[in-house]
């Protein structure tokens, strides 16, 4: 009984937070509904149906071809990937996480369970831009660059295929991937039809970025809009969180925060669009830390680690956690990206590398190569109107665009994975109204 | 001279496990059950839901009695987190995560392949003598009600539930809620003090690190059935730890990222001074400055 009127309390005092909230203009945030679809993602209730039971491997790779380990990531020696196996022959989906992402996230579990419930084995792998990957399979330790991530990429999976071909039999080969994992999918089948070692059938791309520059770009705008940019604005939205997350916490007579249903929690924690852009920004952001941090430290452009004195495992990292709240991805391209890769790529500029960070590169593969699908929402916060024009051009009859879903929002959902399937089978034959 | 050879056993293995440089190796995780998650997760919205409808009857915005006005952003403690010991602390993580991965997570993916309603006998067994330390300090802290409802479960699942291997109290709906003496601390207005990373227990705060060898020194001293001296409490202690790493998902440095020590550290401590505000018997002053780290 008492719980009812904690919750009654709680929720009354939300409706009144949200309607104050409505009253607030936002300024120059993405669409209410593609912010709050992308932070809930799929209502469990849309799921696709799921098998009762995914068997699950974790497997661990040493790559002879990684970089001499900086002390500070002596954890990350190894590279993990996670796989599924059919007890029959099957094929074989390749699924790539998004940005900063390993490759066990809850989105990958869920297309993990959809594939698996289809009849593939499934082998999930991280982001080229996650910080075990850099350190473990990553032949620059700089994150960032399309194709050169792409093909770091391309050979770790080559290297796990190696053995699992031994034990599993793999009748066909596709490859998937979500968000910036989408863009790397579609770049791994075209380094595919030329080298053949992994004999890429179909590549479906969920969420792509058309041009990973600007979306990142994108998402830092976000940060700054919703959040701010000086050290005092990111310590009041962390403020704003802490006392909403505590007073939530207090009213919910719950002993341990673990307890909480967090569906409740989110809905007492995040009032606004600033409130939802805000979590979303910071999610990236977060990523981009270890992006950057460790960028530096294998570029040895000196921003934060002096390459005299590598950090010890053992140093403080607050001050450094501090500064690289603040720093944007456009900082990121600026002091590592870019010296690092005009020092190494002959002939590189400025504007080429910026260019080649655009799904562009392999726009006639797109183009004329029928087995390149693409799945995105009208609402995409990572994509401008242009962007999603090009990618329907580009990839004619071949990509499917539903209305609403924000990043990722409907993921998992039983059209998206309808889709996805026929489109992997070979049999999707467009768009259902 | 069993001591001697636990430790032996103990640095043998975390050498071997430095030592482990395989290439290729693959563990075998237990399987997802995604189609049971996923219902279990409708299920949980729709209960949220019905509370919501009901409780949108009744809605009153009076604050709820007794948990005083609510925390303001001025009350939040600061972001950075108070850590005297940072290279000592930094260096047991370490420690603990080569301990885990070469001992620990092995013999827990051995545990895993009992059946699991012997497993769930352990872990009912354990749960149920936990409640010997949360009555009393629920008694400790004034809390008749919780103490009460700990009390009642552990009659019921020591009779009923035969030894408290089986949870028949959840089943009606009398469900738990642990507590310790860090708790009880915490209530009576003591902050969670410097961070401490306890040598193979992982994060903790000095308070709380006090708090747990405490509750650990009240059931030896009560020694419940001769359960915590002796033959008994070798086997019964590593047992119980064994059991909660099974059924813990945590992974050292899955996050792959240089700053995972700090990640850690800051949602460790926020979710300790968060569960402190709903204890505290009083509101706190709001007089610590905004620099102060939090914890101290």
């Amino acid at each position: 009984m008492n719980r009812f009127r904690w919750l009654s309390a709680v929720w009354a005092l939300t409706h009144l937070l949200a309607v104050q909230a409505a009253e607030d203009p936002p300024a120059g945030l993405p669409d209410s509904a593609a912010l709050h679809a992308t932070v809930y993602g799929t209502p469990p209730q849309d799921i696709a149906p799921l098998p009762a039971t995914v068997p699950l491997q974790e497997i661990d790779i040493a790559l002879p071809w990684a970089r001499p380990l900086p002390a500070v990531l002596w954890f990350d020696r190894r590279l993990r990937a996670w796989f599924s196996v059919q007890d029959k022959p099957a094929p074989l989906a390749i699924v790539i996480a998004g940005t900063g992402s390993d490759g066990n996230t809850a989105r990958l579990a869920t297309l993990r369970a959809t594939l698996y419930g289809a009849g593939y084995h499934v082998l999930t792998m991280p982001s080229p831009t996650f910080p075990g990957f850099v350190a473990s399979a990553s032949t620059t330790g700089v994150a960032g660059d399309l194709m050169q991530d792409s093909r770091d990429l391309y050979d770790a999976t080559r290297a796990i295929l190696a053995h699992l071909r031994a034990k599993v039999r793999i009748t066909d080969v596709d490859v998937l991937g979500y968000s910036l994992g989408g863009a790397n999918a579609a770049v791994l089948k075209s380094i595919d039809a030329r080298e053949h070692a992994l004999n890429i059938h179909r590549a479906v791309m969920i969420n792509p970025p058309v041009s990973l520059f600007a979306s990142m770009g994108r998402l830092d705008q976000l940060f700054a809009r919703s959040i701010g940019t000086s050290p005092a604005d990111i310590d009041h939205f962390y403020r704003r969180l802490f006392v909403r997350v505590a007073n939530y916490f207090r009213a919910s007579e719950q002993v341990r925060l673990e307890d909480t249903n967090l569906y409740a929690a989110a809905a007492a924690v995040l009032h606004t669009d600033a409130d939802f852009a805000g979590v979303i920004a910071l999610d990236f952001r977060l990523s981009l830390m270890s992006i950057f941090y460790e960028g530096d430290l294998y570029a040895g452009t000196g921003v934060f680690s002096d390459p005299r004195h590598p950090p010890h495992p053992g140093d403080p990292t607050a001050p450094v956690v501090q500064e690289l709240l603040r720093k944007t991805f456009a900082e990121y391209f600026d002091r590592v990206f870019v010296p690092y890769y005009l020092a190494h790529r002959p002939g590189a500029t400025r504007e080429s590398l910026f260019a080649d960070s655009r799904l562009d590169i392999i726009g006639e593969c797109l183009r004329e190569d029928p087995d390149y699908f693409a799945q995105t929402n009208s609402d995409d916060l990572i994509l401008d109107a242009a962007e999603l024009d090009w990618l329907r051009a580009t990839l004619a009859g071949r990509i499917a665009v539903y209305e609403h879903g924000g990043h990722l929002g409907n993921l998992g959902d039983r059209q998206q994975v309808a889709d996805m399937l026929q489109m992997l089978a070979g049999t999707w034959t467009g768009a259902t109204p | 001279m069993r001591r001697a050879g636990v430790l032996a056993l103990l640095g043998a293995a975390l050498l071997a496990g430095g030592c482990a440089t395989g290439g290729f190796s693959v563990r075998t995780l237990p399987a997802e059950t995604p189609a049971a998650d996923n219902a279990a997760a409708i299920r949980k919205l729709q209960a949220l839901q019905a509370e919501v409808a009901a409780a949108g009857e009744r809605a009153t915005l009076a604050p709820p009695a007794g948990i005083g006005p609510p925390l303001t952003a001025e009350e939040a403690p600061s972001m950075g987190t108070y850590d005297p010991w940072e290279r000592t602390n930094r260096f047991t993580y370490r420690f603990n995560a080569r301990f885990d991965e070469a001992l620990l997570l092995p013999v827990a993916d051995r545990y895993r392949r009992l059946p699991r309603p012997l497993r769930t006998g352990v872990r009912n067994f354990f749960s149920n003598l936990s409640e010997v330390v949360s009555v009393i300090n629920y008694t400790a802290q004034l809390r008749a009600a919780p103490g009460v409802r700990c009390l009642g479960r552990f009659v019921i699942n020591s009779t009923l539930g035969l030894g408290g291997l089986f949870d028949v109290a959840t089943g009606m709906h009398v469900t738990q809620a642990r507590t310790g003496f860090g708790n009880t601390l915490a209530r009576w207005g003591m902050q969670p003090g410097p961070y401490f990373v306890i040598p193979l227990l992982g994060p903790s705060t000095l308070r709380d690190g006090f708090g747990w060898a405490a509750d650990f020194g009240t059931n030896y001293l009560i020694n419940l059935a001769d359960l915590y001296r002796g033959t008994a409490g070798w086997v019964l202690t590593p047992l119980n730890g064994v059991d909660i790493r099974a059924n813990a998902s945590f992974r050292y440095y899955s996050t792959g990222s240089p700053f995972e020590y700090d990640a850690v550290r800051f949602l460790f401590v926020r979710k300790t001074l968060i569960e402190d505000e709903a204890l505290r018997l009083w509101h706190r002053s709001g007089k610590r400055g905004a620099q102060t780290p939090a914890g101290q």
